[in-house]
Formats: structure tokens, C-alpha cells, sequence
């Protein structure tokens, strides 16, 4: 059969040059050398990236996304690699539901979700404490991690850990030895999307972090609301590039 | 599952360091204000003291100190906060009494001594213009309405606290009696009538670098912003004229949070950042509006900052905060609702 | 090891659960109570209001109310827990909270008969309007948020009628959303089908290539791109300057603070979402069937309309509805680029939160986006036969 369609692909090209092109803007003029804004950029400079690193706010506010985000991974992963192992193992009645039930923190309006959030952790102290804020990422972090091991587990041959028990292997041992090497890879793009959604997040972050918890999104929203200078852009771009990375991380571990 | 929920949130707060003695915290709005507080005022509390002070900034959103104080994890000691915040929260027991015979209440300016505050900056808002684009402009409310002797659009900030007051001085009110008109049903159509007038030429900001960006781009030809952006955008060269006679202004306060585990030094830290010594220090740095009646009527800092607000507050009108408590609800959801007209 | 499954498959599944429940069906759960719980006036007044439920409602209440209402406003202003029954009864009549103040005020000075000296205090108090209105914040539930979130009220009597026109907010404000939210559905599905496709159409590497082009956006911050929108859209910015440079713009024009630049960034950030779904399904749909058609002489249109179009539709749909979700909760973006006539529900809900403290209401319209998101995913079952979760 021939390719698709021309008019498709020239449609398509555009739609998908719209989606990059802001970001690629944005990356160049981060590198621009005054605080107004010309495409093309009127010379280049690291001015705004230096302003990043050394700026007490910025720099405060990076290392509390990097907190909060290992937090959220290191729980998103743990808690949802065993629930999907469970979904894999169980094929039990009420599988659909407990999908559902996973999937329904993706599909609410955030802005219900973060609300909802703080006044629950309210009555019990901890909105606006770290662990609220940690708790509250894992939960909107956690379906990507299931997915992902889903996924992973769907490849995997049940045959082989029936072949490792009747060889007698204890099974903790099969699981060990048969079942983690073939999964790992989704347990580990897992976990790069749990910590990519949590340096992410946003609203959440808004309405749980204690105040005075600046998180990099938080900074930027404070920032741009009160005067935007092109260090935002910079702090954009770095971020942009992390995602960059992560996206490839994941690619490469789909592809083991 | 509430017990669940209580359980796991039990087991997370575990799991986190218990917090020692801490030093003391105290938050503001951030920015380069905070920093010259920090070298001035909170730094040579220590000094005096002996106690270590560590400051945050926050964006004045009262909900997360509720939410603290309610959880009985208050991790914020002293914190600046706007007069209808305070009085609320000092209803409700978010904010200490404070301890008058700790701070001196005899230091303050009219008003700055409330129950649960000491008065810290004063903050307004006026109306300002480009010199070079417009050589004349309104001289007071009233002209500001005037749109055919002053053609050009009009900024001022989204919400009703504020507006409406303005809105009636437009339609030539006099500034004393205001808030008794507005008191009145008549009086409130009055102010959305005024507002309906010139409602073609008017914008309305959210952001309060917004005004003089809104100004330096030749998008409006008048803004009212706050008074302090626009002395310092002065002082840093543009050419604006800043009109004092269409001041509206309100103080911010020092309040002290419930529950904090250090409220005695608390009261201590909230006493020297409101004496004159320390505030000169700040004033000398950055060019404040202070509450401190010794360093507000400083002849010497009078003359060496003709742009602190202190020097025209005379001819500014006082927002009443207690009307706005008592009538704000209404008002800002119709002002909300005559902004989606 | 496969000797119990079941179980273990339980013990595995458990501790996510019970995480699930505990911090997001409970919260979800706390909120709908938070809409219609009435409790301030029970907790600030506990005897008031016991003495008001067993009043008759007419005229006036007896003494003891009168009595129990001003020693309790006056422990409630000395104990500082004022605040939040005056604020609850002055969201409903402005002009309470200056009532109350000034009768716990006067509380000490007050001498029996009550109901004699709080009507002398303020003659409020000899309006059976205030005692019914008191009466019926006495809880423990209240209809009160829900009916405001629609711009409805209640009598002193009790019954329900639209708010004054000029106090009216949130129809408009939630047909607005509806409106941005179906706009932006729209072109999000009308510029991700051709991309869906061609990722489908296309072989590897190409399609690979064209699917990382999506994703990248799709795991970059909804901040960045927001933030990114509001860069390039000042008005000395990059986009005003292009246009100036094209020529299509005699001078810069106010960009940020219109309806459009909400459409537009709106679109650009939920284009992935609507995008992923119909390439998912896309994917998956049989290559021969459009071979067969092509063979029997169907040109490139009718092959479209007939085959590729109605196979693609499920991915449509579920696309569609994954972009409306988001957008009818969004506020980053509006709150971004948007004007004073652009916010949409999510900001309302933040403001209430953060700004008023008046969670009833942060509560209320919580509940009606949650409705209408459940809507459409009820919608979406029907069409599909499928729910959200079985998309990809």
C-alpha cells in the first residue's frame, strides 16, 4: 500500500511544528542578553541561567522539587509496581473496578482533586506540611506507574515463573531471579514518570504546600504573576529539558 | 477511614525529623523590600537578642495559615498580613492578641494599634501617567471620569475594595463622605453607575508591576497602582507623574500566629521591627511608609524621600476596613458579577 | 507461590488501595460534605441554636434564645471563635457580621429581659427575618453554597429564588466554561486527527519520531507551556512582533487578557491529550481494510469518510472527552493569559479557597465540576460502550 496521504503528513507536519514551536522559542530566548524580548534573539548569553543558579529563591525552590520528587517516586514506584503485580496475578472480579478506581485521579478536574486534597489533609494537619504535599503528588503519579509495569508484565511469559517453582525455587527466589529482571525496565520508566509528574505539578502544589514551600512551578507562578523577567524562561527551559530527558530515559527503557 | 487516613498521616509526620527549639520565623511578602528588612530589621534583632530569626516570603494567601493553625502545626511565628485578613483572623483566633505591655502602643500612628496587630508599612494606591506621552492628566477623581478632557483608557485594580470608592469620588462624591454613602443601596448603584459611564475606557490589573508596564507601554494613559512601584520606578528614571491627591491607603500589620511555641520572643521580635531605630535603618535602605509615628514624621526623612507616602497620607483617604468586612462579601461577587456584563 | 494468588494479588494491591481511599476518595468524599455542612452556628452558639430548632418559627423566639444569644456571641467574641459564624451568617445577609460584633460587644451591658434589650441594642433583632435566618444556618445541613454556586438564594421564609440580577455570577460563569472548554475540545480534535493519523499511517522510525513530537509536550509542565504563551504574547513580545514584521499589524495589540490567547494556549497545552487516544486507537485499527477499499477503486476521500473515519472514532471520542475533562478544571492557563472575563470555574475555585476563606462555596462549585465531569465520562460510556480507563 502506498504511504498516507500528502495532504495528511503537510497537516500533520504543521499541527506538530505548532505543538514544539513555543517551547523551542522559549528555550532561544532564554538565552537573550536583555529583558526584552526579540525573535531572533539579539545576541546570546547565559545572563538568565546565572541568575537561576545563584538566586536564593531559585535555588531554594529546585531543591524542594527535588525533594518532593524523589519522595513521590520512591512511593509512586514501591506502591505501584506491587499493585500492578497484583492486577497481573489476580485475575479476580473485581479487577475493572480497581482500574477504574486508578485511573478516575487522571480523569478529575485537578482543581477538585487539589480542593478536595486540602480540606481533607486539613482535618487531619497535614495540609501544608511536606508529607501532605508528597502524599497528594503520589496520587496523581501513581496511575503512570502502574501503566508502565502493566505494560511491562503483559510481555511476561507466567511459564516461567511455573517452570522456576516446579525446579523448586522458594518464590521469592523465581521472583527475584525470573520475574524482576524482565520487568525492571517498567518499574524504571515508572518511576521517571512519577518523578517527572511531581516536579511538574502544579495546582496540587498550590493549594497543598505549606506556605513559604516553593517548589520550581510555584516559583515560576509567583514569579510571572509579579513581573516577568527572563530568568522564568530559563527556569522553563530547564525544566523543558529535563522532560526532554526523562522522555528519552523512558524510550530507552521501553526498547530493553 | 478516617482513622486510615489519620493513621497514615501519623506514620508520614513520624517519618519526618522532629523539629528541635526552632528559631524564630517571620514571613513577608518577599522581593527586594524583604531583603533590606532582613539586613535592617530582623538581622539586628539577633544581635540584640541572641535569638536567630529565619524569614520567608509568602503571596498573602490566608487559606494555608488557617489550614496550620487548624492542624495545630504552626511553623510560622510572625507574619505580615492586610488589615481585613487580620481582623478576620483575629476573630476567628488565627492571629495572638498582641501583647500591649511587650510592644509599645504609644509608637503607632492612628490606627496602626489593633487587636491583633502592630502596624508595619503603609500601602496605597494613586493615580499616575506618563509625563512624556500625556503632559496633563486628571487631578483627582473626579477629572478622572472625565474621559472627554482626558481621552485614554484608565487602569485600575480588579476587585471592588477600592474601585467602588473610587467610582464614587468619579461622580463627585467628597472623599469624607464615601463610605457613608456607600453604606446605602442607593449609593452602591451609585458607584456601579459611575463605573458603567466610563466602563468603555476602563481596564482593570491584577498584578501590581502591571500598572506601570500597563503605563511605560503607552496601553493606558492613566493608572491608579500602588504608590510605592510607582516612587520606585521614578526613582530609577521614568518620567511619571504621580498624583497624591487621589491616594487611597491601608496599612499592613505584624501579626503574631496562634499556637506559635514561640509567642513570647514572637512579641519581642514584632516590638524592635516596629521601633524607630531599626526602621530608620529600613527607611534609609528602601524608601517604606511607616507606621512608627517617630520615623513617619521624621523631618530628615521626610526631606530625603519626597515620594514616602508619609509625606502626603494627609490627603489620602483611609480604606475602612471594618466596611469591607462587613460588606465586602456582596460587593466584590457584584462587582464579579457586573465584570462578566 | 501460585498456591494462594488470590491473596497475594490482595496483599500487593492493598497498601495503593488503601493510599487511594485515604487521600483521594475521602477527600472527594470530605468535600461534598464540605458543600452542604452547616456547622459554625452549632459550634460558636450550641445553646442558641438548640433553642432555636425547638422554636415554632413564628413571630419572635422566647427569652431564653434571647438570653442564650448574647452570653454565647460574647463568650464567642472573648474566646476569638467570632469569626467564622459571623462571616457564615454574613455570606448569606450582609449586615450580620456588624450585628453580631456589636451585640457581643454589648454582651456584658445586656440585662434581662433580653428580649427586650437586644432589639433596643439593634432593631434587627426584632425581625423575625434574622431569627429564621439563624435558625436555618443552625445545620446540620444547608443548601445554602449549592443554590449560591447556581445563583439562587433563599428567602427568610425558605424559599428558593435567583439572586438579583446584579449579584448573579456563576451561571455565566459556568456556561463560560462549558463554552472555553467545548471550543477548545473542538480544536484540539480537529488539529490532532490528521497527527494521530499520520503517526498511524507512518512506519518506523518516522512514526516513532512523530509520536516523541507529542509526548515531549505532554510531559513538559502545563506551567512551562502556559508560561511560554505568556512570554511570547506580550505586547513587546515575539508574537506582536512577528505580525508587526508581516505586516499583518500596523502596531503591537494587547494579546495577553483576551479570549483568544486562553483558546489558543488552552488548545496548544491539551493538544497531546487528545492527540494520544486517537493514535492509540488508530494504531490498532486493521490496515486491510482500507487495502480492500483502495482495491476496489475507492479514491482518497471516500476512503476517509467511509472506513478511517468511522474506525477512528472511539479514539475521538475518548480523546475528546479527555481533553474536556482537563479543560473544565483548568486555571493555570487562564489565570495566565486570560482577562478579567476569561477565568473560568477553577478560579473561582481558588479564590474562594485561598483568598475568601469561604470553603462551602470552594465546595459547592467543586461539586458541580465534578458533576459535570462525571457527565461526560457517563457520555462517553454510552457512546463507546467503554469508560475512560479501558482508553489508552
Amino acid at each position: 500500500m502506498k504511504g498516507p496521504h500528502p495532504l495528511l503528513l503537510v497537516a500533520a507536519a504543521l499541527v506538530l511544528a505548532f505543538l514544539l514551536a513555543p517551547m523551542l522559542a522559549v528555550v532561544v530566548l532564554s538565552f537573550a542578553p536583555t529583558e526584552v524580548l526579540h525573535l531572533p534573539p539579539r545576541g546570546l548569553s547565559l545572563r538568565w541561567y546565572r541568575d537561576f543558579l545563584t538566586n536564593d529563591r531559585w535555588v531554594l525552590a529546585t531543591r524542594n522539587s527535588l525533594v518532593v520528587g524523589t519522595a513521590v517516586m520512591v512511593l509512586a514506584t514501591l506502591l505501584g509496581s506491587m499493585a500492578a503485580l497484583g492486577l497481573h496475578l489476580g485475575r479476580f472480579r473485581g479487577r475493572g473496578v480497581i482500574l477504574a478506581l486508578l485511573t478516575l485521579p487522571m480523569v478529575t478536574p485537578f482543581i477538585v482533586t487539589a480542593a478536595s486534597m486540602f480540606f481533607a489533609f486539613s482535618l487531619v494537619g497535614l495540609a501544608s506540611t511536606l508529607p501532605g504535599l508528597v502524599l497528594g503528588h503520589v496520587v496523581v503519579a501513581v496511575p503512570f506507574v502502574v501503566i508502565s509495569v502493566l505494560a511491562s508484565l503483559s510481555t511476561f511469559d507466567d511459564g516461567l515463573l511455573r517452570a522456576a517453582a516446579s525446579l523448586g525455587a522458594p518464590p521469592w527466589m523465581a521472583w527475584q531471579r525470573v520475574l524482576l529482571p524482565r520487568i525492571w525496565p517498567g518499574i524504571a520508566a515508572g518511576a521517571v514518570f512519577a518523578f517527572a509528574t511531581s516536579l511538574d505539578e502544579f495546582v496540587i502544589t498550590l493549594f497543598l504546600a505549606g506556605p513559604g514551600q516553593f517548589t520550581l512551578p510555584r516559583q515560576m507562578y509567583a514569579n510571572v504573576r509579579e513581573y516577568m523577567t527572563p530568568t522564568i524562561l530559563a527556569a522553563s527551559s530547564l525544566l523543558f529539558l529535563a522532560s526532554f530527558l526523562f522522555l528519552l530515559a523512558t524510550e530507552a527503557l521501553r526498547k530493553r | 477511614m478516617k482513622r486510615i487516613l489519620a493513621a497514615l498521616a501519623g506514620l508520614l509526620l513520624a517519618a519526618t525529623p522532629a523539629l528541635a527549639q526552632r528559631e524564630l520565623t517571620i514571613v513577608a511578602g518577599g522581593g527586594t523590600l524583604q531583603d533590606h528588612m532582613r539586613r535592617t530589621l530582623f538581622e539586628s534583632f539577633t544581635r540584640a537578642t541572641g535569638i536567630p530569626v529565619r524569614d520567608t516570603a509568602y503571596d498573602y494567601n490566608v487559606g494555608p495559615i488557617r489550614a496550620m493553625v487548624q492542624a495545630r502545626n504552626v511553623t510560622w511565628d510572625v507574619v505580615l498580613v492586610e488589615a481585613p485578613d487580620l481582623i478576620r483572623g483575629c476573630e476567628d483566633g488565627v492571629f495572638e492578641r498582641i501583647d500591649w505591655s511587650v510592644v509599645d502602643r504609644s509608637k503607632f500612628l492612628p490606627g496602626g494599634a489593633i487587636t491583633c496587630g502592630a502596624g508595619a508599612i503603609g500601602w496605597g494606591i494613586a493615580v499616575f501617567r506618563d509625563l512624556n506621552r500625556n503632559p496633563t492628566g486628571p487631578s483627582d477623581w473626579q477629572e478622572f471620569w472625565d474621559v472627554q478632557r482626558f481621552p485614554g483608557r484608565r487602569t485600575l485594580r480588579r476587585g471592588a475594595r477600592m474601585t467602588l470608592e473610587i467610582a464614587l469620588m468619579g461622580d463627585g462624591v467628597p472623599a469624607a463622605e464615601v463610605y457613608k454613602v456607600l453604606a446605602t443601596q442607593a449609593g452602591q448603584q451609585r458607584a456601579f453607575a459611575a463605573l458603567d459611564r466610563i466602563r468603555p475606557h476602563l481596564h482593570f490589573w491584577t498584578g501590581g508591576q502591571q500598572p506601570i508596564e500597563l503605563v511605560n507601554s503607552g496601553e493606558v494613559a492613566f493608572a491608579a497602582g500602588f504608590v510605592g512601584r510607582t516612587a520606585n520606578a521614578i526613582r530609577s528614571g521614568a518620567r511619571l507623574d504621580l498624583n497624591w491627591d487621589t491616594l487611597l491607603y491601608s496599612y499592613d500589620y505584624w501579626a503574631v500566629v496562634r499556637g506559635s511555641p514561640n509567642t513570647a520572643n514572637a512579641m519581642r521580635l514584632v516590638d524592635h521591627i516596629t521601633n524607630p531605630e531599626p526602621l530608620r535603618a529600613l527607611a534609609a535602605a528602601w524608601p517604606i511608609n511607616p507606621v512608627t509615628a517617630a520615623v513617619a514624621n521624621d523631618a530628615a526623612i521626610r526631606a530625603a524621600n519626597p515620594l514616602m507616602m508619609s509625606n502626603h497620607q494627609d490627603r489620602g483617604l483611609q480604606i475602612d476596613t471594618e466596611f469591607w468586612l462587613d460588606q465586602g462579601t456582596d460587593l466584590e461577587q457584584r462587582f464579579a458579577s457586573w465584570l462578566n456584563r | 507461590m501460585l498456591a494462594r494468588p488470590k491473596l497475594l494479588a490482595a496483599a500487593l494491591l492493598a497498601p495503593l488501595m488503601l493510599l487511594l481511599a485515604g487521600a483521594f476518595l475521602l477527600p472527594v468524599a470530605v468535600t461534598l460534605a464540605t458543600a452542604v455542612t452547616d456547622r459554625e452556628v452549632t459550634s460558636s452558639l450550641p445553646r442558641t441554636a438548640a433553642l432555636l430548632r425547638a422554636w415554632d418559627g413564628k413571630e419572635l423566639p422566647p427569652e431564653p434564645a434571647f438570653a442564650a444569644m448574647a452570653e454565647e456571641l460574647a463568650a464567642a467574641l472573648e474566646e476569638r471563635r467570632i469569626g467564622e459564624v459571623s462571616q457564615r451568617l454574613n455570606f448569606e445577609r450582609t449586615g450580620m457580621r456588624a450585628l453580631l460584633l456589636r451585640t457581643a460587644r454589648a454582651g456584658p451591658r445586656l440585662s434581662a429581659p433580653y428580649a427586650a434589650s437586644l432589639p433596643a441594642l439593634d432593631p434587627a433583632w426584632a425581625d423575625p427575618a434574622t431569627w429564621k435566618l439563624i435558625r436555618r444556618a443552625a445545620g446540620p445541613v444547608t443548601s445554602l453554597y449549592l443554590l449560591r454556586a447556581l445563583d439562587f438564594t433563599r428567602t427568610p421564609d425558605g424559599e428558593v429564588q435567583a439572586v438579583a440580577p446584579d449579584q448573579a455570577v456563576f451561571r455565566t460563569l459556568f456556561l463560560r466554561t462549558l463554552w472555553v472548554s467545548l471550543q477548545v475540545t473542538l480544536a484540539c480534535v480537529l488539529l490532532g486527527w490528521p497527527v494521530a493519523a499520520a503517526i498511524a499511517a507512518l512506519r518506523p522510525p518516522w512514526s516513532s519520531a512523530a509520536l516523541f513530537m507529542v509526548l515531549l509536550p505532554f510531559w513538559s509542565s502545563v506551567l512551562v507551556r502556559s508560561t511560554a504563551w505568556f512570554a511570547l504574547l506580550q505586547r513587546e513580545g515575539p508574537v506582536n512582533q512577528a505580525l508587526v514584521f508581516l505586516g499583518l499589524l500596523d502596531a503591537p495589540i494587547q494579546l495577553v487578557g483576551t479570549r483568544a490567547a486562553v483558546l489558543l494556549a488552552t488548545a496548544h497545552v491539551l493538544l497531546p491529550v487528545a492527540i494520544l487516544p486517537m493514535a492509540g486507537v488508530m494504531m490498532r485499527l486493521d490496515p486491510r481494510h482500507a487495502q480492500a477499499a483502495a482495491s476496489l477503486g475507492a479514491g482518497p476521500w471516500l476512503r476517509f469518510r467511509r472506513i478511517l473515519l468511522p474506525l477512528s472514532l472511539p479514539g475521538v471520542l475518548a480523546g475528546a472527552a479527555m481533553t474536556f475533562l482537563l479543560a473544565v478544571g483548568f486555571y493555570i492557563t487562564p489565570a495566565l493569559v486570560g482577562g478579567e472575563r476569561d477565568q473560568l470555574v477553577a478560579w473561582f475555585i481558588a479564590q474562594f479557597l485561598n483568598r475568601d476563606v469561604n470553603w462551602g462555596m470552594a465546595a459547592a462549585l467543586s461539586v458541580y465540576l465534578l458533576l459535570m465531569a462525571g457527565a461526560v465520562a457517563a457520555l462517553l460510556r454510552l457512546f463507546t460502550g467503554r469508560g475512560l480507563a479501558s482508553a489508552p
